[in-house]
């Protein structure tokens, strides 16, 4: 029974992307031949999420939830957090259009060219798929904690992966290249 | 996985023998198959999508040579059923090169992408069931007829799958022909690979609910094909020449410096 479900998998699999086949033709209107001045554009559209780095670090800015949380009115601070948590959620979700769009962009472009590199698409793809999973927890974590919380959980994996990279570093510098094995020496043909 | 050849056997007297002479399906599916190959001549099609021709052409002969068989010799139609389904399959091999063709004609580098993989997953796919194959040993012919038609089916369908993958990560424009050649094909294929698994477990109420809805997914494939096929419809533009459109480094470059220029501007927002 459990050489079936590769088999069944397989099967669902090929229903599932021919779906996506035709779904992706019913929205063909919107799928024209794209050129890299198409790209240009988003990719300035990507850049213009943060051309105001300051108003949106504000969003997040814990400053502002603490001088709310000294006037003790609950309306305010309920108003205030739904405003703010709203906010960080568009910005966050706009980010991700755009960089799906970029990617869709990519992709398409990278189609008409002659030499595509697979292992280049391949890493591409990984990056895309951690700004996904990474974006998406995020996502979760402004809908259910509010943007003040996600925040504190995001500067904490921040620093824990500067601190681990800083050790790291550390650790390298102090390693002895003259302790360390002689390198081998290429064979002579 | 080895199914046993009671149930492959039963699988197309269920399959084809209640249809044989008198169910309704199975005579509207011959008629739909003599309909698409009709309109293919007569529109002009068939130049264009000719292994696809060629396949629908060695369905309906297939049918025939069944049914002549069934008639005179019911007792060898068994055996008979499983020579002509491998012929059937190897036939539907030149339908995903059609599709791979034609669908990629204007994407060099897909395509180019494509053959590799489809010859990697190509290889592994037939060695696994080659070595499976050997491996079971032949009992007798239409057992061994049967097991490399199954094998085949499995690897046609690995193909297919990457494929669709491919089309769908790249965003490949598609025709309302080539659209309905490939939705209908894949169709048939997927719900083919999926009966073809439930076979082993033939006391299985969905085995049997499957093999009972076979012929009508077949009906709708031929309703897809013909619907689509009907008449000629004109494909989608080739991109523009552009030499800076085509200059994948370039593009790749851009699109890593955005990733890096992304992590840095998101990771200094979320930073107090």
């Amino acid at each position: 029974m459990s050489g079936l479900i590769p088999i069944v998998l397989l099967g669902a699999l090929i229903l599932i992307f021919g779906g996506r086949l035709l779904v992706q033709w019913s929205r063909r209107s919107r799928t024209q031949v794209v050129t890299i001045e198409d790209y240009y554009q988003a990719r300035a559209a990507l850049d213009s999420v943060f051309v105001e780095t300051a108003a949106i670090k504000r969003i997040f800015a814990n400053e502002d939830m603490e001088f709310i949380s000294q006037g003790r009115i609950g309306d305010v601070r309920r108003f205030f957090l739904k405003e703010r948590k709203r906010l960080a959620i568009q910005w966050l979700r706009m980010t991700q259009r755009q960089v799906a769009r970029l990617i869709d962009l990519h992709l398409k472009m990278a189609s008409y060219t002659y030499e595509p590199s697979p292992s280049l698409e391949f890493q591409l793809t990984v990056k895309y798929l951690c700004f996904v999973l990474i974006s998406n927890v995020l996502l979760a974590f402004l809908w259910l904690r509010g943007p003040f919380e996600a925040v504190k959980l995001v500067t904490y994996t921040l620093r824990s992966a500067e601190y681990f990279g800083s050790v790291f570093s550390l650790r390298l510098e102090k390693i002895d290249p003259v302790k360390l094995g002689p390198v081998s020496s290429p064979r002579m043909v | 996985m080895h199914l046993p050849l009671v149930s492959m056997l039963r699988f197309a007297i269920v399959r084809d023998l209640p249809s044989m002479n008198t169910n309704l399906i199975w005579l509207i599916a011959v008629a739909l198959e003599a309909a698409i190959l009709f309109r293919g001549l007569r529109t002009g099609l068939q130049k264009r999508y000719l292994f696809f021709y060629c396949y629908i052409g060695s369905l309906l002969l297939i049918e025939v040579l069944r049914i002549l068989c069934y008639r005179q010799t019911p007792n060898l139609y068994g055996a008979f059923y499983w020579e002509t389904e491998v012929v059937r399959i190897v036939a539907s091999y030149g339908v995903i090169f059609e599709i791979f063709k034609r669908a990629l004609r204007h994407n060099p580098g897909v395509a180019r992408t494509a053959e590799r993989l489809l010859l990697v997953v190509f290889v592994v796919a037939l060695t696994y069931a080659a070595s499976d194959l050997l491996h079971g040993g032949f009992g007798s012919v239409p057992r061994a007829t049967a097991d490399l038609g199954r094998y085949l089916l499995y690897v046609e369908g690995a193909l297919l799958f990457i494929m669709l993958w491919l089309f769908g990560r790249y965003r490949i424009s598609f025709g309302r022909n080539l659209l309905g050649l490939t939705l209908g094909y894949s169709f048939l294929v997927a719900l083919d690979v999926v009966n073809l698994a439930f076979l082993s477990t033939p006391g299985n109420g969905s085995s049997i609910a499957l093999r009972k809805l076979i012929p009508i997914t077949h009906l709708i494939t031929f309703i897809i094909w013909c619907a689509s096929l009907w008449s000629p419809q004109p494909d989608p533009l080739p991109p523009a020449e552009s030499a800076i459109d085509r200059d994948y480094g370039l593009l790749a470059a851009k699109t890593r410096a955005t990733f890096a220029h992304l992590s840095t501007r998101v990771g200094r927002t979320l930073r107090p």
